[in-house]
């Protein structure tokens, strides 16, 4: 079963960044959305979601209504000096299922501490939003989502900024959240290592190149396709059962 | 006699005033904190200074069609200043709720050019032949002169304050969401646009007879100088939001008081006065950076 489709669907703001392309959201996968910085991910990302109308073709939701989406945007577009508590900020992803007029009920409150309780930041609840760390700020976005209760988990540049240990780690947070709310996740990065592995289906994404090809994760996790999108040469290898890619020094071949 | 003797001896002359001034430094206090935490603190200036351009317009129409404004009785009520000067707000309020979708023209110039064009429109219309009597009156309402106030403008301030009171009450959430994080806001299905329209509206319409009723400069101060002021000192929003209020209706008070006592600007009083609000947050930055 699908929750989104675009089908024949033309991106772009005034010009179009990338050729018509077909694209499904499946229940229970997980799609990394991969590319270079500049690449028309996030285009790519907001006409999925319906924020940036097409240019052409169509967005279809086959269940007849568009999916629950909790979404975990870019955090350094978020303005952490606001008077906020963690907990007044996880409360925001409530707004959509209580409607307008009424107030948070202590369902929601204890609703969101759970989230934060499950994400692991419970004790954060009360602490005001400026005092967190950069990680810390990026669990309390992804806490919110859950709150939201989603089919569809949506994480733009989740890992930007983040060492390589914190990135596992929220990799592995997401993937342990898939499995305990049976989500569906999109995840928009241009950090190879964190879709290897982890997505089961993958898009490539290059404005400059006129670039979009769509497919299971093993097929499009390989050299000479990443190779293609980043200019570069790339190897993929199995270590510890973990994928890793790296970009070598030669062009593609 | 005392200087606050002299004060209350004279209290026939400025309850209305006084209430006005309270009522626009509790209001506006309120509403600055989302203003200043949007960071658009020049869409009250230019709202002020488009309501302006209504209530100039007003007059400019009134003398065109040869209406006396200083004639109440004469003036029919759809060619009176104020519903010109609410039309204008809100229409400027719904035109800067629009994303310009252009990378070349971001929100905040769009205000600054509603805000340039509005001041040039009052000063063209200001030194138009056919309202040179009117002048002074419009230069009261946009520079600020809250000496006299009719107990009319207070109840019309009253009932845009309350009309922005149930507006916040009502969708408090939903405004706190779209402001602090519109896009994710609109991926939830929050609608973005139509909130943000209802929140510039209620600032627009709160502003607009504000203006009126105060002046421009001390609008424009009480949007900004209380709401900064509590958001140096506190880290909850409900207590910035209680702090904001009080700091407006004790400027605003105080700020009277200033002017009757030492023959000031009343305006000019309550923005020096709200100023002082400024001092402890400063401290605490300036401690903070000395660490």
């Amino acid at each position: 079963m699908e929750l989104i489709r675009l089908e024949g669907a033309v991106i772009g703001y005034k010009t179009p960044l990338l050729p018509p392309l077909d694209l499904a959201v499946r229940a229970g996968a997980t799609l990394g959305v991969l590319g270079p910085n500049g690449a028309g991910k996030t285009a790519l990302l907001k006409s999925l979601l319906g924020l940036l109308p097409l240019m052409g073709g169509r967005r279809v939701c086959p269940q007849g209504r568009a999916p629950r989406v909790g979404y975990v945007p870019q955090r350094d577009r978020l303005d952490m000096s606001w008077p906020l508590t963690v907990l007044d900020v996880v409360l925001m992803g409530r707004v959509c299922m209580i409607g307008p007029i009424r107030r948070y009920t202590a369902r929601d409150r204890s609703a969101a501490r759970d989230a934060l309780q499950e994400i692991g930041v419970g004790d954060l609840a009360d602490r005001p939003l400026y005092a967190l760390s950069g990680g810390q700020h990026q669990k309390v976005l992804i806490a919110r989502a859950i709150a939201a209760e989603p089919e569809l988990l949506v994480l733009d540049e989740p890992t930007s900024a983040m060492d390589p240990a914190a990135e596992r780690m929220l990799l592995e947070l997401v993937a342990r959240l898939k499995q305990a709310h049976n989500l569906s996740v999109v995840l928009v990065t241009h950090q190879l290592t964190a879709v290897a592995g982890f997505a089961t289906d993958v898009a490539l994404v290059d404005r400059e190149r006129r670039l979009f090809q769509v497919g299971p994760a093993h097929e499009m996790i390989d050299p000479q396709r990443l190779g293609q999108l980043y200019g570069r040469e790339v190897r993929v290898a199995q270590v510890g059962g973990q994928t890793a890619v790296v970009i070598g020094d030669g062009a593609a071949k | 006699m005392s200087d606050f003797s002299d004060f209350w001896a004279g209290r026939d002359l400025w309850r209305e005033p006084m209430i006005a001034g309270i009522l626009a430094g509790a209001i506006l206090g309120y509403i600055g904190v989302f203003i200043v935490l949007k960071r658009m603190v020049f869409v009250s200036a230019a709202l002020s200074e488009i309501s302006g351009v209504g209530v100039a317009f007003a007059f400019w129409l009134g003398a065109v069609m040869g209406v006396n404004p200083h004639q109440h009785a004469e003036v029919p009520v759809l060619l009176e200043a104020t519903w010109f000067s609410l039309l204008f707000a809100c229409a400027a309020a719904a035109l800067f709720s629009f994303q310009p979708g252009h990378r070349k023209l971001a929100p905040e110039t769009i205000v600054g050019l509603g805000y340039i064009i509005a001041s040039a429109l009052v000063l063209a219309i200001l030194n138009s032949p056919r309202i040179a009597q009117e002048a002074h009156a419009v230069g009261d309402i946009l520079f600020g002169n809250a000496v006299t106030v009719p107990r009319s403008q207070i109840y019309a301030l009253a009932a845009a304050s309350l009309a922005a009171v149930v507006v916040h009450a009502l969708f408090f959430k939903e405004l706190l969401f779209v402001s602090y994080d519109p896009e994710t806001a609109v991926v939830q299905g929050v609608g973005v646009f139509k909130y943000e329209l209802l929140l510039n509206l209620a600032t627009a319409v709160v502003i607009s007879v504000a203006t009126r009723a105060v002046g421009a400069l001390p609008v424009f101060a009480f949007t900004v100088i209380p709401a900064a002021a509590a958001l140096m000192i506190t880290e909850r929003l409900r207590s910035t939001i209680v702090l904001s209020v009080t700091f407006g209706v004790v400027a605003a008070a105080l700020g009277y008081y200033a002017s009757w006592v030492e023959q000031l600007p009343t305006g000019a009083s309550m923005v020096v006065v709200a100023s002082l609000f400024l001092v402890p947050g400063l401290l605490k930055i300036l401690r903070r950076n000395a660490v």
